[in-house]
């Protein structure tokens, strides 16, 4: 709110103004985020908590993307290390929480935030922790326990800057550990399809999409700390990784002069999630293999949506007045 | 009307530019040899091409062409629909096209061929309407267009500048255009014109003339309508 009463409008919709083209599936995905994360909210606190404990939800629920399809994908996060008879437990949330969650492993589980922030790298960062990590991060939102979820953001935040951060630079660890999770993405989905082909339609569709609206939400920030002396970038990181992932990067496609782009781009993603929304859509998508690809009107539609939103990710970062020589000088090596 | 070629070396926008790619509708010589056309527009650029069936002729040995399975490096692929020699009724034309459509990600079509636009919805988000030249009665600027766009609400743009220098060489009718349709924008057609307005490799001059515009577009794949100039 700003001090003349009036809402300030979020990035996205000044990049809707700017562009001409408005942004309604991921302006009414928001609404239902705010809605359901409230509800849940309400219902998640009425359990009995221990104080150094959050509900976290992840996925669509970070990003403000919530669909008819969205699951609940949670963690509940202990501060410190993990113990035995944390309130509230995996049962009592699982039955607030009914929408069921992916990646079993990944997520409904309890998660000790020394883990998180203490095994970066080396042997004991497995893919369980890199995803849990990065998602806690780019992705997040808490449900319960705000402070304690601010608190474990911020010394994670701190944790990719203690070292070899230096005034006006790019913080390389915590690129470099982004554009790992992105890869990692990219390799497990080749992963998953060598097991089968189960949801393998969904799963490249969103590879294509959220994923990379996740990826590039997380690499625009870090990009922009090249701005900044290093005792700013805390705080400019912690605040632009609260925000929706879609609102970094609309913000970065106006900073960088390029709103018709952005427009196209975010654009592009808005179709998807409108699509996403329907049942049917979806429903073609998670039955959809490879070899049934190229005979499936919504996976071709979702493969060109997602071009759309490479193409305008990609002029942002190499055809921007400055953004090519930080692309240049930090995302390859 | 022809715009003199300067010898100063300027910066490029066109060739900072990626994905650009060749259309083969300039490649007058190799009409109907397809695998001839694609050797051509890949020795202008990997990423992206434009196949042109100008004729309604071509458009079935442009069919089985692809359905042959050739190995394409070009990340960007559009088919260039008949805009001369129409005989086919509407429906059946769009489902010819329709045939093609998922090998491409685009289906250019000339605004002034379309008769009736309700068979062409089948097409969906891959159907793309181009601005039209100053020698043509309709499809030129965004009030001639609108109807058409109101009738196929999926469709994207495909900005041809310089048929939009054309119109006006202020370039202030092809601003107009970029403003009203910029959210449908999917490629660009790119070159210079004759002043009989045939396509012509991209002058420095134009290209200093378009490049606020082009600048616009800098999300979106480049077709050369002619070859590329010698650098």
């Amino acid at each position: 709110m700003s001090q003349s009463g009036a809402v300030a409008r979020s990035p996205l919709e000044q990049l809707a103004a700017a562009s001409g083209r408005p942004f309604p599936h991921l302006l009414r995905a928001r609404e239902t985020t705010r809605e359901g994360l409230e509800a849940r909210r309400i219902t998640l606190g009425q359990l009995s908590h221990d104080e150094d404990v959050a509900v976290v939800l992840m996925g669509s629920w970070g990003r403000a993307e919530v669909t008819s399809g969205s699951d609940d994908d949670f963690m509940v996060v202990v501060r410190g290390t993990d113990r035995h008879g944390v309130r509230p437990s995996i049962t009592e949330v699982e039955s607030v929480l009914t929408e069921g969650h992916g990646d079993h492993g990944t997520f409904g589980e309890r998660v000790a935030s020394d883990e998180l922030t203490g095994r970066i790298g080396l042997d004991e960062d497995t893919n369980t922790n890199l995803s849990r990590r990065m998602l806690l991060l780019l992705e997040s939102v808490y449900a319960t326990g705000r402070d304690l979820y601010e608190t474990v953001t911020a010394e994670l935040v701190d944790r990719y800057l203690a070292e070899s951060v230096k005034d006006l630079r790019v913080p390389r660890f915590l690129l470099n550990d982004v554009i790992r999770y992105w890869r990692t993405m990219c390799v497990d989905f080749a992963g998953k399809e060598h097991k089968g082909p189960e949801k393998w339609g969904i799963r490249n569709a969103k590879l294509r999409t959220s994923r990379k609206v996740l990826f590039a939400g997380g690499l625009l920030p870090v990009l922009e700390c090249s701005k900044l002396p290093r005792d700013e970038m805390p705080d400019f990181l912690t605040r632009q990784l609260r925000m929706p992932p879609t609102d970094r990067i609309a913000q970065a496609f106006l900073t960088y002069d390029a709103s018709d782009a952005g427009g196209r781009a975010l654009g592009a993603y808005d179709d998807f999630l409108g699509h996403l929304d329907d049942d049917e859509f979806r429903a073609e998508l998670e039955s959809v293999t490879r070899d049934t690809s190229k005979e499936s009107a919504a996976f071709q539609d979702a493969g060109r949506l997602g071009k759309d939103l490479e193409r305008g990710l990609l002029a942002l970062l190499f055809e921007t007045e400055s953004l090519p020589k930080l692309a240049r000088d930090y995302v390859v090596f | 009307m022809a715009v003199p070629v300067s010898s100063a070396s300027r910066f490029s926008v066109l060739r900072s530019h990626h994905p650009v790619g060749a259309s083969t509708g300039y490649m007058y010589d190799l009409r109907g040899d397809w695998p001839a056309q694609v050797d051509q527009a890949w020795q202008v650029s990997p990423f992206a091409i434009e196949l042109s069936a100008l004729a309604e002729t071509e458009l079935d040995s442009l069919a089985g062409y692809l359905a042959s399975g050739p190995q394409l490096p070009f990340r960007y692929l559009s088919i260039h629909g008949p805009s001369k020699g129409r005989a086919l009724p509407e429906p059946e034309l769009v489902a010819r096209l329709g045939e093609v459509s998922a090998l491409a990600g685009g289906i250019v079509m000339h605004p002034d061929t379309i008769e009736d636009p309700a068979p062409y919805r089948a097409l969906g988000r891959t159907l793309v309407l181009e601005n039209m030249d100053a020698r043509k009665g309709d499809g030129r600027t965004v009030d001639e267009l609108a109807p058409l766009f109101a009738e196929l609400p999926e469709a994207g743009f495909c900005f041809d500048i310089a048929h939009a220098w054309s119109i006006d060489e202020t370039m202030s009718a092809g601003a107009d255009l970029l403003d009203a349709l910029r959210p449908r924008l999917r490629h660009l057609h790119v070159s210079s014109l004759s002043p009989e307005l045939h396509h012509l490799s991209l002058t420095e001059d134009h290209e200093e003339l378009f490049m606020p515009l082009l600048r616009r577009c800098r999300d979106v794949p480049w077709i050369l309508e002619a070859p590329p100039r010698d650098p």
